[in-house]
């Protein structure tokens, strides 16, 4: 295959994905997805997965490219809530949270918002053409492996998703143990044998992907946020002055190296798993942190610029990353890389090497609604920036309970009886432990999709090698994969504990009580506000 | 913003509030898990023909993955290691964990799953949002009420009407846009 039937391949995808009818889900997509990336408690592996069992009317390509415009949208949601909402957001985002939050503390909230949202759509573009670029010659690999390979990419996305992902390796380990019992569930589908089905005629056809993935994500989320409901009013930060105003000279003279940097590091960390999006940012905020002199440096903790360009571009950067092994190896690396999974098989589209080849008029019209979700984030996102502040301000109480009407929704759509509602309850209650105790989430979803594919996997190899388990590291190809994946965590250690240590440094130095206040200038504040705080609640739009 | 230190982002473990006796139980529950695995899963046939491994020898791999990390923790929970609870920009990590509100959310949705289909899916779905808004705190009682029978009709009509999802109208059943 060379470049240039990958170019008219492409072309083929941007001439499907522009039809209008696409364009329109693109759309659906792409706000859809901002909206729950701007919501606390919702992130856009929930919502592919609540999704997918009410959109089954919709032919394959359609639902593709509204679960793309889903998995972009919620990055670009996701940095709107962590500079505008008052509160100390997830670890992951720590960081940028800081920065971002600082600066829209000092009045700079506009340019925030707006270094984040083009920083997003500049990674985002060069990380897709990337992937047009990149993937067509990793699946022209990824063909030519056998089982024994297979299996050894699977026990690195296992090990390197169930270790690195969270905080603590065993809890991350216990989740992915759970994720692969609860596949096990139902018929063997090799020898057709009942197993850890106790008798149950409910259990013997397994029990559902969707139905797992919904009650881990959205039952267990709301039950958990239930039992300790930050109350009181929901602090947002006021954004002034109108947004075609947002970014000046000044910032983008200081965000566009940040962006082309974060790209360029959130890329290849996105299509390696080690800890996803995650080390993305951490490694770009480090980097920027450390690149910047004098004045600009003072700023870092207490709002630099710098520190919200390069991570918010790492971290979209590292979104389409993550696509490479899922399209052209079907190794999900995150929890949405997981559903995207799932939403292929639903459609019965193969996932894993051959997919290029067998649906390639799909995957690259895939690839073409990313250009155009991503388009479309950056011309929507900042003029829409009051909807998603309304967003922002539903009422906690609403908005878990919407979620929990949409999680039974999802339940009982799945096969149309009650008893995947009771199901998904009890499911949600062991995702609400496993978040209480800190087990991660995203590990048991992984293998539990994962499970069934390397259990055959394994069996076909060591069915090939007449049971010796030697050959699975003999194969020259699986023994380099399995040398990397030691290096790999190696890395990843030695970067979690630099990480540690270096947010416990941000974190302190942050919560020093003087603000520099940048460029910034305070009488802006008193311009028309284009945002309503909680205590002011005009809807002057600009 | 104040951020606090107990629960500094990314420690592997932290201080939580409250005995360890639950952590301890869920990590047993793992543990047992495994065992389960093992004892059900040395129940599985196997059919004398099989050329590979087996249908049995996956689920004891597994089963013996549990019992090991679940076992690991259980010694890490006495330890004193506790694991950090999950962190959002909705859940304050000071409060205690309210047992109440989780116990009449869970019976909530429970109710919810007996009453689809005696009463059909909007009116079911309506009770569990008024039900789960009361339990979170929402008041007064007739906005939750109007909100959950206007999200209720809207889903139905979106989903059961447009997109054609085979939700049981109840009460609706006739009314052609809310599906039949």
């Amino acid at each position: 295959m060379s470049s240039v039937d990958n170019f008219f391949l492409l072309m083929e995808g941007f001439a499907t994905a522009m039809q209008p009818m696409y364009l329109l889900y693109a759309l659906g997509g792409v706000l859809v997805g901002t909206a729950v990336g701007v919501l606390p408690g919702i992130g856009p592996a929930m919502t592919v997965a609540l999704l997918m069992p009410i959109t089954y009317s919709l032919e394959p390509t359609a639902a593709i490219i509204v679960f793309a415009g889903i998995y972009y949208g919620g990055m670009y949601g996701g940095s709107t809530t962590s500079i505008l909402l008052n509160t100390p957001g997830e670890s992951s985002s720590i960081v940028t949270a800081l920065e971002g939050n600082k600066m829209a503390k000092a009045g700079r909230g506009a340019a925030a918002l707006a270094t984040a949202a083009v920083g997003s759509f500049v990674a985002g573009t060069i990380a897709t053409v990337l992937l047009s670029f990149v993937a067509p010659y990793v699946a022209a690999f990824a063909v030519q492996i056998g089982p024994v390979e297979y299996v050894a990419l699977m026990v690195v996305a296992f090990l390197t998703v169930g270790a690195l992902l969270g905080s603590s390796v065993l809890r991350g380990l216990a989740s992915l143990g759970l994720g692969l019992f609860i596949a096990l569930v139902g018929f063997d589908a090799l020898t057709a044998q009942q197993r850890y089905t106790f008798g149950s005629p409910f259990l013997a056809d397994g029990i559902d992907v969707v139905l797992v993935a919904v009650a881990l994500f959205a039952v267990g989320e709301a039950l958990y946020v239930g039992s300790r409901l930050r109350h009181g009013p929901i602090k947002i930060i006021p954004v002034t002055g109108g947004w075609t105003s947002w970014l000046r000279k000044e910032d983008l003279r200081r965000s566009w190296k940040p962006w082309l940097r974060g790209t360029a590091i959130g890329f290849p960390v996105g299509t390696i798993p080690a800890g996803g999006a995650d080390v993305a940012t951490f490694l770009s905020y480090a980097s920027e942190r450390k690149l910047a002199k004098g004045e600009n440096k003072k700023q870092f903790g207490k709002g630099a610029i710098e520190g919200v360009a390069g991570p918010e571009a790492a971290n979209n950067a590292a979104a389409a990353g993550v696509l490479v092994p899922l399209l052209t190896l079907g190794i999900p690396t995150t929890a949405t890389a997981a559903m995207m999974l799932v939403a292929f098989q639903r459609y019965q589209i193969p996932v894993g090497p051959q997919l290029f080849e067998s649906n390639s008029t799909l995957v690259w019209a895939l690839i073409a609604s990313l250009y155009v979700g991503n388009l479309m984030l950056l011309v929507l996102n900042l003029p829409l920036v009051g909807i998603w502040v309304k967003i922002l301000q539903i009422p906690r109480p609403y908005l878990y309970s919407g979620i929990l009407v949409f999680a039974v929704l999802g339940a009982f759509s799945v096969n149309f009886t009650p008893i995947d509602v009771i199901i998904l309850l009890i499911v949600g209650i062991l995702g609400f432990f496993m978040r209480r105790y800190g087990y991660p989430i995203a590990p048991m979803v992984v293998g539990l999709i994962l499970g069934p594919i390397f259990e055959s996997q394994l069996r076909r190899s060591l069915a090939i090698s007449q049971g010796d388990p030697v050959a699975l590291v003999q194969s020259p190809v699986a023994a380099t994969i399995y040398v990397v994946l030691v290096v790999i965590f190696a890395l990843s250690m030695l970067l979690k504990r630099r990480q540690r240590q270096f947010e416990a440094m941000v974190v302190a130095n942050a919560d020093a009580p003087d603000v520099v206040r940048g460029s910034a200038t305070a009488p802006e504040t008193a311009a028309a506000p284009v945002t309503s705080a909680p205590d002011t609640r005009e809807d002057t739009d600009r | 913003m104040s951020t606090s230190v107990q629960n500094a982002p990314g420690s592997g473990t932290a201080a939580a509030p409250g005995a360890p006796v639950g952590e301890l139980v869920f990590a047993l529950i793992i543990v047992s898990i495994g065992v389960v695995g093992f004892v059900a899963g040395a129940g599985i046939q196997t059919p004398p023909s099989a050329s590979d491994i087996g249908p049995r020898a996956f689920p004891f791999a597994v089963s013996a993955l549990l019992v090991v990390v679940g076992a690991g923790l259980v010694l890490q929970v006495l330890r004193g290691h506790r694991g950090a609870a999950d962190e959002g920009e909705d859940v304050d990590l000071e409060a205690k964990t309210d047992w109440l509100t989780v116990g009449k959310l869970s019976g909530f949705v429970l109710l919810h799953a007996f009453l689809i289909v005696p009463l059909g899916w909007p009116v079911a779905a309506a009770l569990l949002f008024f039900g789960a808004a009361w339990s979170l705190g929402a008041r007064p009682w007739w906005r939750n009420l109007m909100t959950a029978i206007i999200l209720a009709l809207v889903l139905q009509f979106v989903f059961g009407g447009l997109l054609g999802v085979s939700l049981p109208p109840g009460f609706l059943e006739g009314f052609g846009v809310f599906g039949g």
